[in-house]
């Protein structure tokens, strides 16, 4: 124990300014009283040795408050209250929408228990089964109740370190509806399923309930345990389906002989995630102009060869910092006026770490068009940037100029011009010796 | 969940004394068309699987398998006895719970006439991997892989509408206007040279007459000459490059000299018609 805290200690004082998120580091967790906070210390205190400021508060109490005067006071809330059912007015599940409107993170832990936020997490695409159904499995075969599964960790999603080992969990599972805004992090293992039974006399009910229609049986691996969802405009919330999985007892539970359980390295890429501090990009720069030129204009001509670039930092945990990014290679640009006219990718330019750059030829149709990046992927912030720019036929003295169908013309008015300035010329210096001549021998 | 733990323990402590294990008896599918027709019919070996078995849109599958305790030999009924669905490429599943007797005995029928909703959905060609899960709180758990199994093609799952802006989405081109096209410059040099006639009835017909220019070279009337010329080069400057303003400018110095000279000129070429005269 004291070795523990000697060793925080160190930490601390050597790394004070790590792994920050990069919207802020106040966090509240709203922890419910049967929950103990030493339960889940390896959880907390590996989120203040990132350096986040955690402020403690029981569902029931009304401060500190979330909201004050319509503004977030903390960046990110834990919600660990998942057999709570009464809740202070200002963590109910309207307000918690409108806290994602102020682009607050959210972690919400559930149980099998049914409490305000089952009822919040439909709003989210998410399918709940009935209440006091947990999950259960069978497999693999093991000392632990089954309720509380080991379950592998995939190794596609980008949010989760390579190679963890099996996670502990114990909790509800959900179904994920159709909605591409969910980001699943860890699936329910293939043989896992929703029951409330606890003897094999069960099996039958688990048959009815099947039959019934709709979302009559949880089970599969398309089932999400822990699932996160990307708001419109920013702000992430993880739905967790219970909160055993963060605490000191499962992190500390072997998964096999000799082998530690996946889970404190699994809760900490969680949290990171849905503190902005993964996978967060931002545009920072976007500008236009002419192939040519360094300038950009106001409004550009038609057929014109447009240059458009755009700089793209992503946010580094360990120094705190936007760094340039040039890892996005499939990044795409729409010129558009009401539909898009021109779609190409932005490929990163090489040399330049964070610059993505295109040139294309401008449409033959005038009017006020836009550049849109709009790039979404699960995960990832999405990157969304529009620029107004018109585009205007062009001005008389833009078209060419000398054409060859007009040489006869160019030909005939030369030709005009020299002849009146060689019949003048002829007229002003010649003389009339012979009008004089004919004249003189009339009067004879 | 708290509450029941020690309720679990206990059981699983049982358990652990006497986890027997769970072992499939005479499990055997049977494939049927639509006239009731028995189109194959084999028993299933869990060590070795059997060649994929294809449904028509109209068939239907009949499983049949009992499940006992290998020790005692008796028949149980298992809490979970699943039939697990799985599309290895897609990723879809499908988990249809199996009604299992107290005796142990199963029995499951697909008809392709009437799916269930549990199947995924299915593509031309790839076959759904069809796997026995059977777990229970008193047994160790078995997992068994029955078999592939072609289905005919299904809808596709359905998509949300804005699923498709979180992938790139397909290069849009513009077409330009062609060109705009000019005749053949070979055309345009023949009416060039077509235009310069007149030139040579002009010329032949100067050199017929032969006028003579004694006053060209002199010094009242050349100046003139020369300011004709220079408006003439203006004309053409302005062709080429000049702009409005900047030709007014010229034109307009240039009128001054050319209104002096002129004066000077055409008053010599009066004294000359008059002194002649």
């Amino acid at each position: 124990m004291f070795v523990r805290w000697a060793l925080l200690l160190v930490l601390g004082l050597v790394s004070w300014a790590t792994a920050k998120s990069s919207t802020g580091d106040s966090v509240l967790v709203i922890l419910e009283p049967n929950l103990d906070k030493d339960n889940f210390s390896i959880f907390f205190d590996g989120l203040r040795e990132k350096g986040y400021d955690l402020t403690f508060r029981s569902p029931k109490d009304t401060h500190p408050p979330v909201l004050e005067h319509e503004h977030a006071q903390f960046s990110h809330v834990i919600l660990f209250a998942p057999e709570t059912k009464i809740f202070a007015s200002d963590i109910t599940p309207q307000s918690l929408v409108t806290l994602l409107s102020k682009n607050t993170n959210l972690l919400i832990a559930l149980s099998p228990k049914q409490t305000p936020l089952t009822s919040l997490a439909p709003e989210f695409s998410l399918v709940l089964p009935p209440p006091g159904t947990p999950l259960i499995s069978h497999f693999p075969e093991r000392d632990t109740p089954a309720t509380v599964i080991p379950v592998n960790v995939s190794s596609s999603s980008p949010i989760l370190t390579q190679g963890l080992a099996p996670v502990w969990f114990s909790g509800i599972p959900f179904s994920l509806q159709n909605n591409p805004l969910l980001v699943p992090i860890l699936n329910a293992p293939p043989e896992s399923f929703a029951s409330d039974s606890e003897s094999d006399n069960g099996a039958d009910s688990i048959v009815e309930a099947a039959d019934k229609g709709g979302e009559g049986l949880w089970a599969g691996s398309q089932l999400g345990l822990v699932t996160g969802f990307h708001a419109l405009g920013g702000p992430r919330v993880t739905w967790v389906g219970g909160v055993d999985i963060f605490s000191d007892e499962y992190i500390q539970k072997e998964v096999a002989k000799g082998v530690e359980s996946g889970n404190e390295q699994f809760i900490a890429d969680v949290a990171a995630w849905t503190f902005q501090e993964s996978l967060a990009l931002r545009i920072d720069s976007v500008s236009h102009r002419r192939l040519n030129e360094t300038e950009p204009r106001e409004t550009y001509t038609t057929n014109d060869q447009l240059v458009f670039s755009t700089h793209i930092s992503k946010y580094n945990p360990e120094t705190a910092a936007w760094e340039p990014y040039s890892g996005i290679d499939d990044l795409q640009l729409e010129f558009t006026m009401l539909d898009p006219h021109i779609r190409t990718s932005l490929p990163p330019v090489p040399g330049t770490p964070g610059e993505y750059s295109v040139t294309f030829r401008a449409p033959d149709r005038h009017g006020v068009f836009k550049f849109v990046i709009n790039h979404k992927r699960k995960g990832w912030t999405h990157l969304q940037s529009s620029t107004v720019v018109p585009v205007v036929p062009p001005r008389h003295d833009e078209y060419p100029r000398f054409l060859s169908a007009a040489w006869p013309y160019y030909v005939g008015a030369i030709s005009t011009s020299l002849g009146f300035f060689l019949f003048s010329a002829l007229w002003l210096a010649g003389d009339d010796r012979e009008s004089k001549k004919t004249k003189g021998s009339k009067t004879e | 969940m708290y509450s029941l733990r020690p309720l679990f323990w206990l059981l699983l402590a049982v358990a652990a004394v006497q986890a027997s294990v769970l072992s499939l008896q005479s499990p055997r599918f049977t494939i049927l068309s639509s006239s009731a027709e028995q189109l194959r019919s084999e028993p299933l070996s869990v060590t070795q699987k059997p060649a994929p078995l294809t449904l028509g849109a109209s068939d239907a599958l009949k499983l049949t398998f009992q499940v006992l305790d290998k020790d005692e030999g008796k028949g149980v009924q298992p809490h979970q006895t699943f039939l697990r669905f799985y599309d290895e490429i897609s990723g879809e599943e499908g988990i249809q719970p199996v009604r299992v007797t107290s005796g142990g005995k199963a029995k499951f029928e697909l008809n392709m006439a009437r799916p269930p909703a549990s199947i995924p959905p299915t593509s031309a060609g790839i076959p759904l991997k069809v796997e026995l899960i059977i777990g229970s709180f008193v047994h160790s758990p078995l997992k068994v892989e029955l078999f592939e199994l072609f289905l005919p093609e299904s809808h596709p799952a359905p998509q949300h509408p804005d699923e498709a802006s979180f992938h790139p989405l397909p290069p849009i081109h513009h077409t330009f206007r062609p060109e705009q096209k000019l005749p053949p410059r070979i055309i345009s040099a023949v009416s060039a040279v077509l235009v310069l006639a007149p030139w040579v009835v002009l010329v032949g017909l100067w050199g017929h007459i032969r006028p003579s220019v004694p006053y060209l070279l002199s010094p009242s009337i050349l100046p003139f000459i020369v300011t004709l010329g220079a408006f003439e080069t203006l004309l053409v400057w302005y062709w080429v490059d000049l702009k409005l303003g900047q030709v007014l400018l010229y034109g307009g110095i240039l009128s001054v000299f050319a209104a002096l000279a002129g004066r000077q000129a055409l008053a010599t070429k009066g004294d000359l018609r008059v002194g002649r005269k």
